[in-house]
């Protein structure tokens, strides 16, 4: 569905995306654009949305260069970062010219408005003017334009900003909803929380770069640089033993109730641990791995970036 | 290994809707018509048009009614018939659309860039030379479709009541009507320009004013200080007034044809350009 090859955007004299290359394949799912501030997701989503044309490289989308192609538009629906609408204006009359603009018109045009409303919760809100709405809400009727059309990508950008935790949870809910429903969505965050709750497929920018693609687990595991952490819950003194006698071990720290392994390769010393826990060998309460969630997996990669 | 779709997928009929710069220009006619400031301008321009008729009536009654006749000669002599009358039609309904347009004009594009709705409109299938045209058009169509009533129900009054002899003359839209196309361009892109220029609309209206007023005082200054007349040619309100006057054919225009032109072209070319410039995909970023 999109495929950047080496593709740059520069702002004149300023990168803003490096020349980055990944594939999301065609289907429903929810895929985590994650960076801090800065780090180039806006120019990627540029780019996927077809705002601007690449400065190097390629860009497909549909198999098509998205840039002024209303072929690819018209199946691409775009939530910008903020809440700014015009104050005084009526969210049905915007939203009513956010669609002729994709070239809906008459029956089916009120159709179309119907049903977005009515997917997005806003069906007897929409009447009112923007200035009347809460950020929640005028952040639903944005949505509500990107999917006037039915279009198969949806990208959304910062969507979660400002929402308060009620609304934030809808709006991940809407999005869940909608990806099972068939649509690609592309969403952008800052906040890995955000991104963790949402989806587990996640790209990571890091100023202007492509740091990685795939799953959090996928990419945990090419991180062979930072072993993985567990913590076992049990006789501590016991589980040294056992631990130092692992090749795997990296290091070892003893806490109260418990010992934190850091191993290189859980996949290995895994099974050994199951089968000592079985065999009675070990006295092992819990075990819980420290570092493999989103949140450890954009601290490593960041780290070796700096 | 994922399938990568081959060709686009299907997407919903959508080529039954009106061209993006209609659907536009539909927009923003419809938020002026509910807006106050286009009912007072409505009201403010009907005055003068109901004036203008009444003009035209007296002009009439003056010319047809005996009791009327020892006043001929002082009417001939204050409401003349000849082309400074028929340029005259427009007057003074240009001088307050100058004002309709600052306050219109000023946030057609202003707007957009204050709740950043171009990056959505450029993200459906919405080229920038539609956006563009759309604000122009309608920045244009604006002032035209005001100054319309100004020429053609004078010209029709003028007809029923006294037929061919009548104050209007029978060949002045023909004259007129070339001349509000241009002056409607001429106001609409400065309009556009000076928008685009600005990040809120009521900056968008200061600009407008501003652009008009401060390329007035330049003309005036290299034309009082280095004597050279046709520097009146960058001053847009003159512009306004002498596109009518040469087309009616006035003795002694303000401007001469060669002046009005190239004025005319500088300020379209370089507003258009401008707002052409600041309204790129580039300048709508996320």
């Amino acid at each position: 569905m999109i495929v950047l090859d080496r593709a740059s955007l520069r702002y004149g004299p300023i990168l803003g995306l490096s020349p980055t290359s990944f594939e999301l394949p065609d289907g429903g799912g929810i895929t985590g654009l994650l960076g801090p501030n800065g780090a180039g997701k806006s120019s990627l989503l540029q780019l996927v949305s077809g705002l601007l044309p690449p400065s190097g490289g390629e860009v497909r989308v549909f198999g098509e260069a998205p840039f002024r192609n209303p072929a690819v538009l018209a199946r691409i629906g775009l939530v910008p970062e903020g809440d700014r609408l015009p104050a005084g204006l009526r969210g049905d009359r915007w939203l009513s010219m956010m669609g002729a603009l994709s070239g809906l018109a008459g029956g089916p045009l009120q159709e179309a408005l119907a049903r977005a409303l009515e997917t997005v919760g806003m069906a007897d809100r929409a009447h009112l003017p923007f200035v009347r709405m809460s950020k929640g809400m005028r952040q639903r009727m944005r949505l509500a334009q990107a999917l006037l059309h039915e279009p198969r990508l949806l990208i959304l950008d910062e969507p979660f900003n400002g929402l308060d935790p009620e609304a934030r949870l809808g709006l991940m809910d809407l999005l869940r909803r909608l990806a099972a429903g068939g649509a690609r969505v592309l969403v952008s965050s800052h906040i890995l929380s955000e991104i963790a709750q949402l989806t587990d497929r996640i790209l990571l920018l890091f100023r202007g770069r492509l740091l990685a693609e795939g799953s959090v687990l996928e990419i945990r595991h090419l991180l062979d640089r930072h072993p993985v952490e567990l913590r076992v819950a049990g006789d501590p003194k016991a589980l040294a033993r056992w631990a130092v006698e692992q090749a795997e071990l990296a290091a070892l720290r003893l806490e109260d109730a418990s010992v934190v392994l850091s191993v290189r390769s859980p996949r290995d010393i895994l099974p050994r641990l199951q089968q000592a826990v079985a065999d009675g060998r070990l006295p092992v309460h819990a075990l819980d791995p420290l570092d493999l969630n989103l949140e450890a997996v954009f601290q490593y990669l960041t780290q070796d970036h700096l | 290994m994922p399938i990568y779709a081959p060709t686009l997928p299907p997407a919903p009929d959508l080529t039954r809707g009106q061209p993006p710069a209609l659907v536009l220009m539909r927009f923003d006619l419809a938020r002026l018509w509910r807006q106050k400031i286009g009912r007072f301008f409505g009201f403010a321009f009907l005055v003068t048009l109901l004036v203008k008729l009444s003009i035209i009536y007296v002009k009439y009654l003056l010319g047809s009614n005996p009791a009327f006749r020892p006043m001929q000669d002082f009417a001939r002599a204050v409401l003349a018939q000849g082309p400074d009358f028929q340029a005259g039609l427009l007057n003074p309904a240009t001088t307050l659309l100058w004002f309709l347009v600052a306050l219109v004009g000023g946030g057609l594009v202003a707007r957009d860039t204050l709740y950043r709705v171009r990056p959505l409109m450029y993200a459906h299938p919405v080229r920038p030379r539609d956006y563009l045209l759309a604000k122009v058009g309608f920045a244009s169509a604006l002032p035209f479709a005001v100054l319309l009533p100004f020429v053609l129900l004078p010209w029709a009054l003028s007809l029923m009541v006294a037929g061919l002899q009548g104050p209007v003359w029978p060949t002045t839209p023909l004259r007129l009507l070339p001349a509000m196309a241009l002056i409607s361009l001429l106001m609409g892109t400065l309009a556009a320009g000076a928008s685009a220029l600005a990040a809120t609309p009521r900056a968008g209206v200061g600009w407008v004013l501003g652009l008009v007023l401060g390329t007035s005082t330049v003309a005036s200054l290299v034309h009082g200080l280095a004597g050279i007349g046709s520097a009146e040619a960058l001053n847009p309100v003159v512009l306004v007034q002498a596109w009518p006057a040469l087309f009616a054919g006035v003795a002694q225009p303000l401007l001469g044809w060669v002046p009005t032109i190239l004025g005319t072209a500088f300020h379209v070319v370089l507003w258009t350009s401008l707002a052409a410039r600041r309204t790129r995909p580039s300048e709508a970023v996320i």
